[in-house]
Parts: C-alpha cells; sequence; structure tokens
C-alpha cells in the first residue's frame, strides 16, 4: 500500500513538474529577446503587416492569458499551431519527428548499452590490469569527445574515406525511415562514444564493488566457476548503478541530440526544437520541451520502479516506512 | 548471460537489417528529378512571404512579367503584352488559356484580386505602400486589365516583379488553404508538404509555356543548418544548395562543383545624418576615407571587382543606372583632419549596429572598426542576431549595417530608403536636393533624361551621401550536371528550365 502511495506521489510531482516546466518555457520566451512577427516578415516588414500578423497570432494578449490559452488547448489535447508556418497544425509536425527520435534512441541504446557493459563488466573484472588500463584511457577519452567532434570523425572515416554510410541522415523525399536504416549507424554511433565512457566506467566501478564483497568470495569458494559466479551472481547488482545512468540519459536520447541531429541533419525532435527556438516559435518551443521533459521524469520514474523491483532491500525498506 | 546475448544478437540483427535498408532498396522509376537543400520556410503566402525557401513559391506561382536571367530585361510571362501611353494608365493584356492548379483558368478578375489584395488590412501585405499608387482597376474583359495610377509612374510594371506579386486565384481559400496547400499556376504542383522538413513538387502536365519544365520532380529539403546542405550537396543528396557563403563556394569549387552568382545583395553602411556625429558631413567623409576596399573583400574571402564590390552610393555597381565615380583612396590624414575641422580632434566612439548572424555581418563590423580605429574613430561593435537588430536597432541606431536584396529597379530602392519620407529610411536622409531627385527619376518618362538625374544623384551621394555601399554576391552551389540553372534579380528561380545532363 505503501509502495503505491509512494508512485502516486511520484505520479503527482510529475504533473507538477511539468506544469512548472511549461510556465518556466512561456516565461524564458517571452523575455528572450527578438519578435516571431518580425521574424516571421523579415526586414520587408511595415508596420500595418506586423500589427495584423501579431493580432492574428494573438500576440497582443498579455501573457497570462496566452498562456492560458495555450494550457486550455493541452488538455484537449491539441498543442495549437505553429506561429512560424501558421495554419500548421504542431501535431502535424511534432509527433513525426517523435517518431524518429524514438528510432534513433532505441538504435543508440541497442548499440551503447551491451558495448558499454560488457567492456565495463571487463574492466571491473580484470581491475589493475592492462585490459583494464585500455578500456578505462578509451572511456575517459570518449567522455572528454563533444559529439559533434566524435560525429564528424566518423563521418570523415566512414563516409569520406571508406565510403561505407551516408554522409548525411536525410530521409529522402516520398520514402520512409525504414528503408533508410543506414542513415541511423553514424548517429547511433556518436551517441554511443559520448555515452560509452559514462556507462562503463559506472559499471566498472560497481562492478569492483560488488566482486569485492563477502557473498562473491563465498560463491567463489564454494568452487562455482568464474564465469558463473560473474554473470549469475555479480551482474544482477552491479547492474544497479548503470541502469540509473542509462535511464537518467533516456530522456536526453528522445529528445536532446540537437547536436548530433543538426550536425547529421536527421529530422527528430532536437533539430526541431532547435529550429523552434531558433524562430521563437512558443508553441512549438512548449510542446518539444514539454515533451523532453515528460521523456525525462517518465524515465526517471521508470528507472526508480526498476531499481526498487531489482533491489529488494529498497523496496522493502520504503514499505517497512 | 542469456539476456546478454539476446541484446548482441538484436544489435547484430539490426545491422544487417541496416545494411538490407542501405543496399535493398526499390530503384527510383525513371523519373527526372531535381533536388535542392533550402531553408526552413515560415510563411509562404504570397502577400506575406519573407521570401524564404524562393524555390518553392517561385515554382508554384507564376507572375505578370518577369525578368530575363543574366539581362534582367522585361519579359512576358502570364502577362503577354502591355502598354502605356503615359505612365499613368498601363495596360495589360493576359495570355489566354492558363490554368491553376486546380483547373480552374486564369483570368482577369484574378489579377484584380491579387493587387485589391495589397491594400487589404486583414493581410498586412508587404507590398501595400507600393500600391497605393493604383487608384483603379478595370478588366473590360477576361483577358484585359487597366490599371490607373493616381501618379505617373514610368517604371510601375518593375512593381509586377516582386516577389510578393505572385498571381493568386480570387476563387481559393488562400485564408486556409495558402500555407499548407498553395496553388497558383506556376511550373510544378505540390503534392506533398512536409511541415519544417520536406516539400515534393510534381510537373505541370497543364503549363502554359510549352516544354516546361524540363524535370518531372522537384524535391526541396528544408534544413535549418547551411553546413548540413553543403554535406547534403557534397554526399549527393541534393543537386543544388543555395545561400552559400564564400568559405563554402572555395570548398566546394575544389571538389568540382559548380558555383554561380546570379546577382548581388547589398550590405549598406549607414551614418545616420539627423544625429551625432554624423549629422556633420565632415565625419561621414571622414569615414569614407579610411574605407580600403581590398580589406573589406578580403574579409569576405571574396574578390574585388569579381565578387565584391564597392561604392558609395544607392546604385549597384553592375546596373546599367551605376555612375562610375573613382574611389576616393584610403586618407588617414585626410580623415583625422576633418575629424578635427569637425569638434572631433582626438577622435570618437560610435555605435555600429549590425546582424552578426547574417553573412558577411560580423567580418565587415569587424574590418570597419580596424580600418576607421587608424583615424580616431572607436566602433562600438554592436552584434545581435538578425530579428533582434531588425525589431529593435535598425533604423535606431547612429551607425548601422543593414542587408538589403536588389531592387530592380533602383527607384524602388531609392524611395523606400533615402527619401525623407521613405519608411526604411535607415540613414534619416534628409536633403531637399537628393528629394527633389528621385522624384524626377521616378516620375521621368524619357530614359535618357532619367539617366542623367541618376548621374546628378550619385554624385550628390558622393559627396555628402550618407552611406557606403558594400555588394556582396549571392552564391548557388550545384553539381556539375545540373544545367541551365537560372536566377533574375527578382529572387525567383526558374526551375522550368532547369535539367540534369546524363
Amino acid at each position: 500500500m505503501s509502495f503505491l502511495r509512494k508512485v502516486l506521489q511520484r505520479l503527482g510531482f510529475m504533473i507538477i513538474t511539468l506544469v512548472a516546466m511549461s510556465l518556466l518555457i512561456f516565461f524564458l520566451v517571452e523575455i528572450m529577446p527578438g519578435d516571431v512577427a518580425q521574424m516571421v516578415l523579415g526586414q520587408s516588414v511595415t508596420p500595418e503587416a506586423l500589427k495584423a500578423l501579431r493580432e492574428s497570432m494573438g500576440l497582443n494578449d498579455p501573457f497570462y492569458l496566452r498562456y492560458l490559452r495555450w494550457f486550455a488547448g493541452l488538455l484537449r489535447g491539441d498543442l495549437g499551431e505553429s506561429l512560424y508556418m501558421r495554419g500548421v497544425a504542431i501535431n502535424l509536425i511534432l509527433w513525426r519527428k517523435v517518431f524518429h527520435s524514438v528510432i534513433l534512441a532505441l538504435t543508440a541504446v541497442l548499440f551503447y548499452v551491451p558495448l558499454s557493459i560488457f567492456f565495463g563488466v571487463l574492466a571491473g573484472v580484470r581491475s589493475g590490469k592492462l585490459t583494464d588500463s585500455v578500456i578505462s584511457f578509451f572511456g575517459l577519452a570518449t567522455m572528454a569527445l563533444p559529439e559533434f567532434v566524435s560525429g564528424v570523425l566518423l563521418i570523415t572515416l566512414f563516409s569520406v574515406v571508406l565510403k561505407a554510410l551516408p554522409i548525411t541522415s536525410v530521409i529522402p523525399i516520398g520514402e520512409t525511415i525504414w528503408g533508410n536504416l543506414d542513415i541511423l549507424v553514424l548517429p547511433a554511433f556518436s551517441v554511443t562514444i559520448v555515452m560509452f565512457g559514462y556507462v562503463s566506467r559506472m559499471q566498472r566501478s560497481s562492478m569492483i564493488q560488488v566482486m569485492s564483497s563477502d557473498y562473491i568470495r563465498a560463491a567463489e569458494l564454494k568452487g562455482l566457476p568464474r564465469a558463473y559466479v560473474i554473470f549469475r551472481h555479480a551482474l544482477k547488482n552491479a547492474l544497479l548503478p548503470t541502469i540509473t545512468i542509462i535511464g537518467m540519459n533516456m530522456g536526453w536520447l528522445f529528445g536532446g541530440l540537437i547536436v548530433v541531429e543538426t550536425l547529421f541533419g536527421y529530422p527528430g525532435l532536437g533539430s526541431l526544437t532547435m529550429t523552434a527556438i531558433k524562430t521563437r516559435d512558443v508553441p512549438l518551443i512548449e510542446a518539444c520541451v514539454l515533451f523532453i521533459t515528460f521523456i525525462f521524469v517518465i524515465s526517471t520514474f521508470i528507472t526508480d520502479l526498476l531499481y526498487g523491483l531489482l533491489n529488494p532491500r529498497i523496496r522493502f525498506a520504503g514499505a517497512e516506512k | 548471460m542469456k539476456k546478454l546475448l539476446v541484446v548482441l544478437t538484436a544489435v547484430l540483427l539490426l545491422s544487417g537489417t541496416m545494411s538490407l535498408g542501405a543496399g535493398g532498396q526499390a530503384p527510383e522509376e525513371e523519373k527526372i528529378i531535381l533536388r535542392e537543400a533550402s531553408q526552413v520556410p515560415g510563411l509562404i503566402f504570397p502577400p506575406v512571404w519573407d521570401g524564404q525557401t524562393l524555390s518553392l513559391n517561385a515554382s508554384i506561382y507564376d507572375f505578370l512579367v518577369e525578368l530575363e536571367h543574366g539581362t534582367g530585361a522585361l519579359v512576358p510571362s502570364l502577362a503577354k503584352e502591355w502598354s502605356t501611353p503615359d505612365g499613368k494608365v498601363w495596360t495589360l493584356k493576359l495570355r489566354e488559356g492558363v490554368k491553376f492548379h486546380d483547373g480552374s483558368d486564369f483570368t482577369s478578375e484574378d489579377v484584380r484580386y491579387t493587387l485589391e489584395l495589397t491594400q487589404d488590412p486583414d493581410v498586412g501585405h508587404l507590398k501595400k505602400a507600393d500600391f497605393e499608387v493604383v487608384e483603379r482597376i478595370e478588366t473590360p474583359d477576361d483577358y484585359t486589365v487597366v490599371l490607373y495610377l493616381a501618379e505617373v509612374s514610368p517604371t510601375f510594371i518593375y512593381q509586377l516583379t516582386d516577389y510578393h506579386m505572385c498571381m493568386l486565384s480570387s476563387e481559393y481559400d488562400y485564408a486556409s488553404k495558402g500555407e499548407m496547400e498553395p496553388m497558383g499556376t506556376g511550373p510544378f504542383v505540390l503534392k506533398q508538404m512536409v511541415p519544417k522538413e520536406s516539400a515534393l513538387l510534381v510537373k505541370n502536365e497543364d503549363y502554359w509555356n510549352p516544354g516546361l519544365p524540363k524535370v518531372d520532380e522537384l524535391r526541396i529539403y528544408f534544413v535549418p543548418d547551411i553546413d548540413a546542405s553543403v554535406s547534403m550537396l557534397e554526399a549527393g543528396k541534393v543537386d543544388v544548395c543555395p545561400f552559400i557563403n564564400a568559405i563554402h563556394k572555395r570548398n566546394l569549387e575544389d571538389k568540382g562543383f559548380k558555383i554561380v552568382s546570379p546577382y548581388q545583395d547589398y550590405r549598406f553602411i549607414a551614418m545616420a545624418a539627423d544625429r551625432d556625429p554624423f549629422d556633420d558631413n565632415r565625419v561621414r567623409l571622414a569615414m569614407k576615407y579610411c574605407m580600403d576596399p581590398e580589406m573589406l573583400a578580403a574579409a569576405c574571402q571574396a574578390e574585388l571587382g569579381k565578387d565584391v564590390y564597392y561604392n558609395e552610393g544607392p546604385i549597384q555597381s553592375i546596373m546599367a543606372q551605376y555612375y562610375d565615380i573613382p574611389f576616393r583612396g584610403r586618407d588617414i590624414d585626410k580623415a583625422k583632419s576633418l575629424l578635427a575641422e569637425a569638434g572631433y580632434p582626438d577622435g570618437l566612439t560610435v555605435e555600429l549596429y549590425y546582424g552578426s548572424d547574417h553573412p558577411y555581418g560580423q567580418e565587415l563590423a569587424q574590418t570597419l572598426k580596424e580600418l576607421s580605429a587608424p583615424a580616431g574613430f572607436d566602433l562600438d561593435l554592436k552584434g545581435y542576431t538578425r530579428d533582434v537588430y531588425l525589431a529593435q536597432y535598425w533604423m535606431n541606431g547612429p551607425m548601422l549595417l543593414t542587408g538589403w536584396g536588389p531592387r530592380v529597379d533602383p527607384s524602388m530602392l531609392l524611395k523606400l530608403a533615402y527619401r525623407s519620407d521613405g519608411p526604411w529610411n535607415e540613414s534619416h536622409m534628409n536633403d531637399p536636393q537628393i528629394d527633389a531627385l528621385i522624384d524626377k527619376i521616378t516620375m521621368e518618362v524619357d530614359d535618357v533624361q532619367r539617366q542623367r538625374y541618376y548621374d546628378e544623384l550619385q554624385i550628390a551621394f558622393h559627396e555628402r551621401g550618407t552611406v557606403i555601399n558594400f555588394q556582396v554576391p549571392f552564391f548557388v552551389a550545384m553539381r556539375q550536371e545540373v544545367m541551365d540553372y537560372r536566377q533574375p534579380p527578382t529572387f525567383m528561380n526558374q526551375y522550368e528550365y532547369a535539367y540534369l545532363e546524363e
């Protein structure tokens, strides 16, 4: 019962976070210099044209009124219309990009999670040896490498020199992503390079800690095979901090790949967010950032749940309280 | 362990699927397809269009008259001929048999609708001021339009080439469909629009100009970043990439791409004539004596006299109306002495406002600062993103660096930017002799006499003008196979002529 209460409490906090975030975005865009009407009409704008456009966009209304109007629409599932592309529903723009971002995020997860865990475990069980040093060095190096650098390196190697993969990740007009899965490889690798260091190092230190615990020593003394001890007994517990790191980064993966998506021209949520910010398209910024926030809070929530499921001590400790 | 193996297998399977995805696509039909990487468009309804993604509207819509690529001469389009006895009454004969993409006929009523839209207060038409001169529109038959102007305007016809003046259908609901389903009489029909991503246009089989367009499809990718657009060109994902800068140009030329510069843009360095310190012509002259066109060209990584041009008037050096006045030369001593005469013997600080993200903005501003410093100018650089610059600082600063597109008829620009009552008189010029000359240029029917006024005007600008004009090229990169790329100074691509050589 207490566990359920905790879950409901967390859900309540999630909603408050989302509402607070939506208000904050509205406020931040409000105080940002620049004017969407001016941006839309450009240099040749006349005061009459500016007035007519501002009127039609509802930009002359007070801040709170515009927010409430937007919020009421949100409750009805209507995200409104883009200011920069008048008459174009945000629902029409957003979900296609979200879908593309989900595909990219899942591909990246498939790339980096097994790779990082595997090398993290390897470094952990061979702690202090050459294998550990090489993996740790590589992990540190990739952590220090920004994704636009690793992206350019990957493009140079795989696209320019080897000509094995496409240089950009644009979906050809009239085609879908399913016929062009090769465009996912380089962006996903770029993300893998960024994430490898974090996840493998976390896995390594967690593995070292678990491997030095009494129950592992007992299992080894019982004469169990080493691989069995590592994968059957140690890994399950050593995965807990790693899962937290992976879960915490899901929001970034689903909507925060602005640099990667822009670099490769990938039509996802990250590049859409950047375009929306550049054009002061408030409803679109709201929709993008809110969705990213939602993914952040929901992934953190799921991570916490998973943590509880994987670690009975936490679950029972919560229940006892 | 088993789970780990399952995940690893999934990765391998995915990799396999990807290689299938790469190589297993169905071959494209035998269609000739032209692909372009362009900007992400904002509003595209022509009356309020900012001119972004030029190729989109240029392909969907037509104009009454157009400019010829290369020569800039007026050529018929939807109006097959036009005449005026006095510059005040204009008669246009329309082409017959032209159809809109929805199958309806193009008639004089559509012309009336399009022109009357300019004065509709709900639309906020960007050409409202230019068409206020039209007093009355008569349509004696389906293919004749007579325009009665309030005053003589011998070059009025050029207004109809402006990119906001696409011919619209009087029966189409542009209010609700203008942004997502634009419809005109142009050489291509919009088949699919993916907002913020792409547009697919197909050949208009009923196009009035036989044999055009030459390609079956036009595919436009909306790419938010110019570097990503260039990558797409290099990767063979697109055939044409406009809006490249001089650095891209050099790199792409080295890689064998074709670069064209269909027209030049202005970068006006405006000195406000109504406030300290540029209200004193000696300070304006001092600034002009600091200039070094070669240095400015180098800052833009371009060649003077080939890619970029310098003069001290409002007319582009490559235009027929240009009056060639030799460069006064960089003379720092002269500049210092002029500043001392004007009461600034110890130099002065001036704020220079500009759009820092606008092509060449940052480079030119920095170079202006360095060039003028030896004479005693301390330019305080105030760079803002272009929208902020235009919304908050343009028209208000003592010194401005602004990008202007070319006008096919220079008198259009003079009235806007240099007449004392011009709506975009950014340098606050208020010179009765200049006003009078602009009026004479606008009203003069005789070409030779009009040119004399142009000459006189440019001499006056050289002596006491408020502007330094640096012209920069508009570059378009394309694959060598793209032939007959046309883009006259109206900015509007004419992709109906383009084709791909095998």
